[in-house]
């Protein structure tokens, strides 16, 4: 029971993360801009969030000094890509090692401290519930803020006029530009929504999941979900879906080792990243249906005067 | 990587200008490390002993140093630039300046060099590692001693002799306590992930684990997760009992202060041999720090006799009779395993649940 508790319970913290940063890189590519910053928006995000918190002591605070840089950095891609006309793969990895760089910088003085993880928040009455209620509802606020994103994210992109002007615009620029929409200001607003959520994302894993600061210690994420965004075709629901499932896998794998089952280790290092591709994959297999969802435009340099 | 690069060339203009030769001084020892110097950690546990060695000459020395040098090409401009400037000595922190580190002593047969583990050597170039599976065989009995579940979870990187080596020390310790104890490994696959590492530390709690042992994990993960949830750790590689203050059973050390010396003193005198330090408790290079409280005397008595052992020199814990986790018998029964066989031991003791990974 403990170990089911373990994963299931642990899943919804180890995805949030990735959570926060997909659901930012989704609206940044609906809008036709490819971010492959994103690590290095986390990394910085998580420096930042960590320094903040250490030295305020609030967490509100650490998470909007995170979001800040984050999305300061991305404004940095968004204006090499929409106003210089810079190549988005480019820009993306060149702001993404500035980030990593910059990332080193701001920690310096704080490599390998610690802080107090963010405090768990259970749920009235629900976290009291034996085996569910330590599952879902004895989770940090930041947990259910992740959840939370997931359908508000899917009802602005799809239900309201703002996600079909961003939708319009990641098909074809130039026909959203003919019809008097503001393409680079959308754009850019949409990409600086994914810099902030990558930067929470990133100040999550350094003061709320693993509460300490060490360089590098994003070790990846940033790129899983930049896959996730590809591998979930654009769609709010399956891009959730495959960041629960490595979630899951993640810590199942680590379960399984723990068991002392006698199951390669690398194979099942491996594990996470092969289920999720395989998944997605398998419900994404219709070629038609990713065309349809594909933004059109992402990652073609703007053509307007 | 420009930021960094930056920030390399700066320090690296630093430590340049540090160097310059002066009259009083007639070393200048230059110290390469790969990570940041933080306050815990392997890079910090070097430029322990940069300082010991400070101490230690005072005024005839200098030291200078550069901190989180990439392994490559960066590491490569690093020692030249220090060997340029006049630096006579230089100690390389990582495995991975091996081969630079190697074509500088070539080329430059007046310097001399100590080289963080790796195996090759040359008159002016040796290396040092410590026997840390000594320290383990301690921590593994007062494991033994504190777990209830008889359950004890190991967190390790990679499977590399040095990390199996210390399995063995550790297991075997836990068995001369307590026979029954199961111990289970999490290989992460990985040096460096903080998140991951910190996972399976919980995995492993969720299966009843209640004594972690953080095998070479350089930042507090996995110690500020036991802490937080009240669960026995045993750190490596350098103190962390400030993560820890109610929960670390103790954390093994290792101590370069005394081969630093002996080794600047040689290059000083002019005797320096490239040799292969591989140091233990005779040699004062490992040891453990912050034993707990809650150890029960009894357990003390034996870790401080075997302890005692380790340094006069009349105990290895890798003594026979051993299986394997196959049941094969691997030492005799008296019989020593060899440095040759400890350098580049690939089986796990009997009483391991989790296999290497092949």
């Amino acid at each position: 029971m403990d170990i089911l508790i373990f994963i299931v319970g642990g899943t919804l913290a180890a995805a949030t993360a990735l959570i926060f940063a997909a659901m930012g890189e989704l609206v940044a590519e609906k809008s036709g801009v490819l971010n492959l910053g994103i690590e290095g928006m986390m990394a910085t995000g998580a420096a930042m969030g960590f320094v903040v918190m250490s030295l305020s002591g609030s967490y509100t605070l650490g998470f909007l000094a995170g979001a800040g840089l984050g999305m300061v950095l991305s404004l940095v891609h968004a204006a090499l890509t929409l106003v210089f006309r810079a190549n988005q793969v480019a820009s993306g990895l060149a702001v993404g090692i500035l980030g990593l760089g910059l990332s080193s910088a701001i920690g310096k003085k704080f490599e390998g401290r610690t802080v107090d993880g963010l405090p768990e928040t259970g749920i009235p009455i629900l976290s009291e519930i034996p085996v569910l209620g330590p599952m879902f509802f004895q989770q940090d606020i930041m947990v259910y803020m992740s959840i939370l994103l997931i359908p508000a994210t899917w009802y602005v992109l799809n239900r309201t006029k703002l996600g079909l002007t961003i939708r319009a615009i990641g098909e074809s620029p130039e026909a959203a530009h003919a019809l008097g929409l503001k393409v680079r200001v959308i754009r850019a607003s949409c990409v600086a929504f994914g810099g902030a959520m990558a930067g929470i994302g990133g100040a999550y894993m350094s003061i709320a999941y693993t509460p300490l600061w060490a360089e590098g210690m994003i070790a990846g994420r940033g790129w899983i979900v930049v896959a996730l965004t590809v591998f979930g075709t654009w769609m709010v629901g399956r891009v959730a879906f495959g960041a629960y499932l490595f979630g899951s896998i993640s810590l199942l794998q680590l379960s399984i080792q723990a068991l002392g089952l006698n199951i390669p280790s690398q194979l099942m290092s491996a594990l996470p990243y092969l289920v999720t591709i395989v998944m997605l994959a398998v419900i994404s297999r219709n070629p038609m249906f990713i065309r349809l969802n594909s933004p059109a435009s992402l990652g073609a340099t703007l053509k307007l005067s | 990587m420009l930021p960094k690069t930056l920030k390399l060339t700066a320090a690296a203009a630093t430590a340049a200008a540090l160097a310059l030769p002066s009259a009083a001084q007639e070393l200048t020892i230059g110290f390469v490390y790969p990570s940041p110097i933080a306050d815990v950690g392997w890079s910090a546990e070097l430029d322990a002993g940069r300082l010991a060695v400070e101490e230690h000459f005072g005024d005839r020395v200098r030291t200078i140093f550069v901190e989180n040098v990439p392994e490559g090409p960066d590491a490569a401009r690093i020692m030249n630039q220090m060997a340029a400037q006049g630096a006579g000595m230089i100690m390389l922190g990582s495995f991975g300046y091996m081969n630079d580190g190697m074509r500088l002593a070539e080329q430059r047969p007046d310097l001399t060099f100590i080289h963080a583990s790796g195996y090759l050597l040359a008159s002016n170039f040796g290396n040092f590692q410590s026997r840390n599976y000594e320290t383990s065989y301690l921590v593994g009995m007062a494991a033994a001693d504190v777990t209830e579940t008889d359950t004890i979870g190991i967190v390790a990187a990679y499977a590399i002799p040095e990390v199996v080596g210390m399995i063995n020390g550790f297991a075997l310790g836990v068995q001369e306590v307590n026979p029954d104890a199961t111990i289970k490994v999490v290989w992460l696959n990985s040096w460096f992930d903080p998140p991951l590492a910190q996972e399976s530390a919980r995995a492993l709690m969720a299966q009843e684990s209640d004594v972690i042992y953080s095998l070479y994990q350089d930042t507090p993960s996995v110690v500020s997760v036991a802490e937080e949830e009240g669960v026995w750790v045993i750190n490596t590689s350098s103190d962390m009992k400030e993560y820890a203050p109610t929960w670390l059973l103790a954390s093994q050390v290792a101590d370069w202060s005394t081969h630093f010396i002996d080794s600047v003193q040689a290059s000083l005198d002019g005797t320096f041999e490239g040799t292969a330090f591989w140091g233990g408790y005779a040699d004062d290079t490992v040891d453990v720090e912050s034993w707990s409280e809650s150890i029960s005397p009894e357990t003390m008595a034996m870790i401080e006799e075997a302890e005692a052992a380790m340094r006069a020199g009349s105990f290895h814990p890798l003594t026979g009779p051993i299986e394997d986790q196959d049941g094969m018998t691997r030492l005799a029964e008296g019989e020593v395993i060899t440095d040759e066989a400890m350098l580049g031991i690939d089986w796990l003791v009997s009483g391991v649940e989790t296999r290497i990974p092949q």
